[in-house]
């Protein structure tokens, strides 16, 4: 079996898993709150922030996204791509095929990112949306350009792509689902703390959160965020990424296999 | 009897572990935090227990609620991955009596939870600030007034996890519950924060007596309406599959 044909049995696989669903509720969510709270986007400006309502109100909801709610739902993603097939010893079956392992876990991986990529598409069509509604409610021009939201979410997603690995590799080696679920979530939250620090580029799961910090200093006149400086960065984030996959594909398949 | 039942069946899946994990992760915030940048808080006016709270305590009743959400999914997933909830059915036992029993386990860790906490925080303010009255009380009464904002997340994550035969359903579920108590927890309006899931983020220390006993009837009348929401869903159910 090629590459390509794989991807799609796995998409099969998860066709009704209802994950869509969840991602879509997660951002439902998000944007709902967004707009209720969409007046207070205008005392930001005033109170010595510097910026303007529109551009917090994307920074306020990406900020929101990256911080819990998008690794939050990769978790989520990983857990239904290893038990969908531990149900009826579906993952035995897989393996005793001729299918290259390598392949297969690559193969989950992809759709990992595939579910990835939709819930930031989501998002920012869940933003175009609700960017409307406010500008309706508030009797404001919160729309930005779509270039610019597009941008940005281009690169929270390229920037989350290790912290993907790393929740892959933590769901295919830890084989009990209550540590690799809790290691996934308890990852996330100091990463509020990290961004804080020097050290950043040295934990992956800030990488998103990091981005967007950082284009909010650079929006807001009064407010100094870190910069993103690419050199220790890039080389850390991928080789980090390799570190995890190439962990994650000898560990594929391993318990099943004893 | 049901209830040594569930400890047992809970004893292979790693959930005991991850409850202490969890309790020590959470409690390593407030340690670290005052390690490292302790000459920020020694210097405030208010009392340790408060500027302690102030500062760590968002994270850690987050870290609580997800520990508590990653629990009651795995409490069910023992249940019905190989069909193990539908042989419990042919037994001359009651679902909500089982539903119960996995709840009352689930007080009991968040017991153990909150106390590590406790104990840390105690730690903290021994070691950082000095001592004073009132400090056991104080305490005390803090996370006491958790415990009970605590109940409704570990019966509603529970009802959510009974009602899903996948995990990931009830994980996507919690997680969206959690986001959005997050959110929440920034905006001031009390329907909002009475949302179970970000009952838990509310601190006692701020709040005046007016609002403690509004939180708290909230909290018990959560209770009670998930209850009987939970024993009427499994009826209904048992009726129908």
């Amino acid at each position: 079996m090629n590459f390509l044909s794989l991807i799609g049995v796995e998409f099969k696989k998860i066709h009704r898993s209802k994950i869509l669903l969840i991602l879509l509720a997660a951002t439902v969510v998000l944007w709902i709150l967004a707009i209720l709270n969409a007046d207070l986007n205008f005392k930001m400006q005033t109170e010595g922030i510097g910026i303007s309502p529109e551009n917090n109100f994307l920074i306020q909801g990406f900020l929101g996204m990256t911080w819990f709610m998008y690794p939050a739902s990769m978790v989520v993603s990983t857990v239904l791509l290893t038990q969908t097939e531990r149900g009826n010893k579906g993952i035995l079956k897989m393996l005793a095929l001729p299918i290259n392992t390598l392949k297969l876990c690559l193969a989950k991986f992809t759709i990992l990112l595939a579910l990835g990529a939709t819930q930031i598409l989501m998002m920012t069509g869940m933003y175009f949306i609700s960017a409307a509604i406010a500008t309706q409610t508030q009797h404001y021009h919160f729309m930005l350009s779509p270039l610019f939201v597009l941008k940005e979410a281009g690169l929270v997603y390229l920037s989350s792509i290790p912290m993907l690995a790393f929740f892959w590799m933590t769901a295919v080696c830890i084989q009990t689902p209550i540590f690799s679920m809790g290691i996934g979530l308890a990852s996330i939250v100091p990463s509020v703390l990290i961004i804080n620090t020097k050290a950043w580029f040295s934990y992956p799961m800030s990488y998103p959160f990091y981005v967007i910090t950082s284009e909010y200093g650079k929006l807001a006149s009064n407010l100094s965020a870190g910069d993103i400086k690419l050199v220790p960065w890039i080389p850390v984030a991928i080789a980090f990424t390799c570190l995890c996959l190439t962990i994650s594909c000898l560990f594929f398949g391993q318990n099943e296999r004893r | 009897m049901n209830i040594l039942l569930e400890c047992k069946k809970m004893k292979k899946t790693g959930f005991y572990p991850a409850f202490i994990a969890g309790a020590i992760l959470a409690s390593c915030l407030p340690v670290i935090n005052m390690a490292v940048r302790s000459e920020l808080f020694t210097g405030l006016q208010q009392s340790p227990l408060r500027i302690l709270l102030d500062e760590n305590w968002t994270m850690m009743a987050m870290l609580n609620v997800l520990l508590i959400i990653s629990g009651a999914c795995i409490m069910y997933h023992t249940e019905y991955a190989d069909n193990a909830a539908q042989k419990m059915q042919t037994l001359p036992i009651r679902e909500s009596g089982i539903f119960f029993a996995k709840f009352i386990l689930m007080i009991g860790m968040s017991i153990v939870v909150l106390a590590t906490e406790a104990i840390t925080f105690l730690f903290c303010s021994l070691h950082w600030f000095h001592t004073y009255d009132g400090l056991y009380t104080d305490l005390l009464k803090n996370f006491g007034y958790f415990f009970i904002l605590l109940l409704p997340v570990v019966l509603l994550s529970l009802a959510i996890s009974s009602a899903y035969s996948n995990m990931w359903i009830s994980l996507g579920i919690g997680v969206v519950c959690v986001f959005a108590a997050t959110m929440i927890a920034s905006t001031n309006h009390f329907v909002l924060q009475i949302f179970p899931f970000a009952l838990p983020l509310q601190v006692l220390t701020e709040a005046t007596d007016k609002t403690v006993s509004q939180f708290l009837t909230a909290s018990v009348l959560e209770l009670l309406v998930i209850g009987i929401a939970e024993l009427s869903f499994l009826r209904i159910r048992r009726a129908l599959v």
